[in-house]
């Protein structure tokens, strides 16, 4: 097997270990993808497997013992955590090694990782530009060669928009695929442990050791006996985006066009639900945020206020002083659409919505055996000037969210370069069809060559 | 004239070996913080995995309280905040709990009352605060445990009602083995919601009451309450829609001095957890473990087997003495009576004396019919049960090995009864004299004198009969 031949040694050999740390430690000082990096520390991986001495980095809202779990947040910048997450655990045994925990938007709600409280990271292809989010730290850190593969969550794109801004693949596995027992809850109904790679081999490598049933999370599914075809002779595609940039809208016409070439039938699919899917996926993750946040308070663990003047005063500082306004918005908002009374009106509704997208996938599924839409309809935005809003970024999570509210499996991947960034293309599949999509993905981009950003090297690793 | 509504909230901790949610054991009385993992103490990334006992406990109790049992149910999520609730919202049941309409059946005063159950839904217990001073400690134990609340309609009427509830309903717990019912350390708890009205007006204003940890503080607390509301509605004012505690050293309700604030809990359904479907396997396990209602065992005991009531009453209220005694029935056809008072009278006694419950002490359904027989049919002498049983307590041997180890056998033999009758007339000219004299009581030192011959192995009766008959009385 040929698979991360080049990465195997990296850490077992002083000379390539000093390679490695100075080649992370010459871009880390550009784009601080990395909350921690300690190639050493990680002493739980198994000796022998497929990923034997393989080096990864994890989202730092995902739980690897011995590492801090900070989720991008002040609140929980002291955490050291107890335990480790089952995909992990699962990678670990496979013989790969933790070597940092990625930068994030606070509790993933972002779409720049300019949310985190802790670093600001820079997208590897322009230091202005962002790098995406929420996962914006392990999309930078695989695109600019630091690790082979990292670990993301995707609540509504978190996985696939950054690294499309980053230009590297990104999975975002069927819901229940990948146990979520170790990642740290903003959406539960809607996350799952996603796959961040400059490869498909690994990125297929890596899902098919994390995936399968977790006694621990009773809401992970083992894989069916059976698994869906990987055949592929109808792609569906969106019928009149007005939204997306032109470089965008270039890149999906060539995307359509190289599919196309490739023998495939193209098909015309309307969702007409998918103009809902921005305000039922907001609905509805900040409903299950503002619970799933509540544990946070300063009492068992991370930041306590100075102000300890009654219970009440303590709980409402330390929350206060510990998050950030986007998750303090989240919070608000999700405990509004709760309010019994309102709940028709808002929780219910979305969840009627969520439905119907379900129902239009199912339905366009019959007709075609994956989609092709775009992933964000814009490149990586610059900060300052020009940059987009928060509210213009929330409404343009259209195109992935669709895919976590409906449940169904999408993998983002690089189409090429314009402007000095990275363009991407998303395809969504039924459950359990991931290995349809690696296929696809592996015929895409076959003759593609290297879309890597100016200083990513390879030659240090020899 | 004044009509008074009662309903009842209660919450048992089922009898699971480890948590609700976790593998934590779920032991009662351990060092705080002891039994705690990330998932219940709330951290970040953790997840809940039922408990399948704890689902399997839950439809008994619904099924026993004849609930109509719910083919899907699902989990909410409560959200309110307090340091003692790890994840400030609290995993429950609220659209789709485990069981709803069903009744229970209790006995008030010998009149049979049927009380209507509005549900059943399993939910997580939250752990303890300690306050001392202006500080405050948090012990987590407990949070995460198995609770299952059962909800009644308000069909109780006095303080006499609901104390019989809860005492009927403790027993049918203890029976079910899902809850060892004791109150004192919360391992059944209850509230109570009360109000009065006009008859004919249906209900009034109702209050909350709580901390009350006995069932007699039940009935107590509900008197004083229904009296009070009465007294504030015959002054024409209003009774306050309110918690109050029940205050056990004055004997009266007092409202809660906080704030109270109209709570909305913001129900939404559990992400976590997929709704639980029991399947033929599961209900199968059910049904094996359902058991005859206390009140019906009472019921059969006093009709069918002529137990007495106190007799009744006292083996029903453990269904160990239960399973014993019927254990013993089915072994042999034993007199059912007998064998009842055996264990009531004597084997009770021997219990709590040595301080030994009945499934620790080696007394079997056929270590027990072997001492009635052999007690029945005079091969023991009645005096000498009580120190069998003792030795079956400590020693763990058959009554008839003891016997006969011990020298217990009673002597049958009349002519070495009458020999020793000789003896202690012989010996005691005095004694004689006096009883022929007239004073009857100086017999029984007469017959004491026999059993002393006799070291404890003559009848006394027959003692006593052979020395009136020597004497001529």
């Amino acid at each position: 097997m040929t698979l991360l031949q080049g990465w195997k040694g990296v850490l077992s050999d002083d000379r390539t270990k000093e390679n490695y740390k100075q080649y992370v430690t010459g871009w880390e000082e550009k784009i601080h993808s990395l909350l921690e990096f300690d190639i050493d520390r990680n002493a739980e991986s198994a000796a022998a497997g497929p990923l034997a001495g393989v080096p990864f980095a994890v989202k730092d809202n995902i739980a690897v013992k011995n590492f801090n779990l900070t989720c991008g947040s002040k609140i929980l910048e002291t955490l050291n955590s107890p335990y480790t997450a089952t995909a992990v655990e699962r990678l670990q045994a496979a013989g790969a090694r933790v070597v940092g925990k990625t930068n994030l938007d606070e509790f993933g709600m972002g779409s720049s990782t300019d949310n985190s409280a802790l670093a600001q990271t820079n997208n590897p292809w322009n230091l202005n530009a962002v790098a995406g989010g929420s996962s914006g730290g392990s999309a930078a850190a695989v695109a600019a060669g630091l690790v082979p593969f990292a670990l993301g969550s995707d609540t509504g794109g978190s996985v696939r928009q950054p690294a499309s801004f980053c230009g590297c693949l990104g999975l975002k596995p069927t819901y229940g695929s990948v146990s979520r027992f170790g990642l740290v809850a903003y959406a539960s109904s809607l996350e799952v442990i996603g796959v961040l790679a400059k490869e498909v081999d690994v990125m297929e490598a890596v899902y098919d050791i994390i995936a399968g049933r977790d006694e621990k999370d009773q809401s992970s599914v083992a894989r069916p006996e059976v698994a869906p075809h990987t055949e592929i002779k109808k792609v569906g595609v969106l019928r009149q985006i007005a939204e997306l940039s032109p470089a965008i809208e270039a890149a999906y016409q060539a995307a359509i066009e190289q599919v196309k070439s490739l023998g495939l039938e193209v098909v015309e699919i309307d969702i007409p639900a998918l103009d809902y899917v921005v305000p039922a996926y907001y609905t509805i993750a900040t409903a299950e945020a503002s619970a799933n946040l509540a544990r946070y308070t300063g009492i068992r663990y991370g930041h306590r206020t100075a102000d300890d003047s009654s219970m009440e005063q303590m709980v409402a500082a330390s929350r206060n002083e510990g998050f950030g306004d986007e998750v303090k918005l989240r919070i608000l908002l999700g405990t509004y659409v709760l309010r019994s009374g309102f709940q028709d009106q808002y929780y219910i509704r979305a969840q009627k919505i969520r439905t119907a997208i379900r129902n239009g996938f199912d339905e366009a599924f019959q007709a075609v055996d994956v989609m092709l839409t775009p992933v964000f309809p814009t490149q990586s935005f610059l900060r300052g000037e020009g940059e987009l809003t928060p509210f213009q970024q929330k409404l343009a999570d259209k195109f992935t969210a669709a895919a976590n509210l409906a449940g169904i499996p999408a993998l983002t991947y690089p189409t090429g370069v314009a402007g000095g960034l990275p363009t991407a293309m998303q395809l969504l599949a039924p459950d359990f069809a991931e290995h349809r999509m690696f296929e696809l993905v592996r015929r895409l981009t076959d003759e593609q060559g290297n879309i890597a950003p100016v200083g990513y090297d390879e030659g240090w690793r020899k | 004239m004044y009509q008074s509504f009662i309903g009842l909230e209660i919450h048992i901790h089922l009898l699971t070996k480890t948590k609700a949610f976790c593998g934590c054991t779920s032991e009662f009385g351990a060092p705080p913080n002891t039994h705690i993992c990330p998932v219940c103490l709330g951290y970040p990334g953790v997840l809940p995995a039922a408990n399948e006992e704890a689902m399997r406990m839950s439809y008994m109790v619904a099924k026993i309280l004849h609930c109509t049992l719910s083919p899907k149910c699902y989990f909410d999520r409560k959200n309110y905040f307090y340091p003692d609730m790890t994840k400030n919202y609290q995993i429950s049941q609220f659209h789709d709990p485990v069981g709803r309409d069903g009744y229970f059946d209790i006995e008030v005063e010998g009149e049979h009352k049927r009380v209507r159950i509005h549900d059943v839904h399993l939910e997580e217990d939250a752990g303890k605060m300690i306050h001392s001073g202006k500080t405050s400690l948090c012990d987590y134990n407990r949070a995460g445990t198995s609770l299952l609340e059962i909800v009644t309609e308000p069909d109780l009427v006095t303080g006499k009602d609901a104390e019989a509830f809860i005492r009927e309903f403790r027993r049918m717990v203890r029976h079910l083995g899902v809850c060892d019912g004791n109150m004192e350390e919360g391992s059944l708890r209850c509230d109570a919601n009360v109000s009065i009205n006009l008859q004919g007006q249906g209900l009034g204003t109702k209050t909350e009451v709580k901390n009350l940890n006995s069932a007699r503080f039940v009935r107590k607390a509900l008197e004083y309450e229904i009296k009070r509301q009465k007294r504030v509605l015959t002054k024409g004012e209003k009774v306050i829609q309110e918690t109050r505690l029940w205050d056990g050293d004055n004997n009266v309700t007092a409202g809660m001095r906080t704030k109270e604030k109209a709570h909305d809990y913001r129900y939404f359904p559990e992400p976590d957890m997929p709704p639980f479907c029991p399947d033929d396997a599961f209900m199968a396990a059910v049904d094996e473990r359902m058991v005859e209602l206390p009140l019906a065992k009472k019921q059969r005991y006093l009709n069918d087997l002529k137990l007495s009531l106190d007799a009744a009453e006292f083996l029903v209220e453990d269904s160990k003495f239960c399973d014993l005694f019927e254990a013993a029935l089915a072994l042999e056809s034993s007199e059912p009576k007998l064998v009842a008072n055996w264990l009531c009278g004597d084997v009770q006694g021997q219990l709590k004396r040595a301080d030994v419950s009945l499934e620790e002490s080696h007394i079997s359904a056929g270590r027990l019919n072997e001492l009635v027989g052999l007690v029945e049919s005079g091969k023991l002498l009645r005096g000498k049960a009580k120190e069998v049983i003792e030795l079956i307590i400590n020693d763990d041997k058959d009554p008839a090995v003891i016997v006969k180890e011990q020298g217990f056998e009673q002597v049958l033999d009349e002519s070495q009864i009458d020999d020793w009758v000789k003896q202690a007339i012989d010996g005691n000219p005095q004694a004689v004299e006096q009883i022929q004299a007239g004073n009857k009581k100086t017999l029984s030192f007469l017959v004491g004198q026999v059993m002393r011959f006799s070291k404890g192995k003559a009848d006394p009766k027959k003692a006593t009969e052979k020395l009136e008959q020597a004497l001529g009385l």
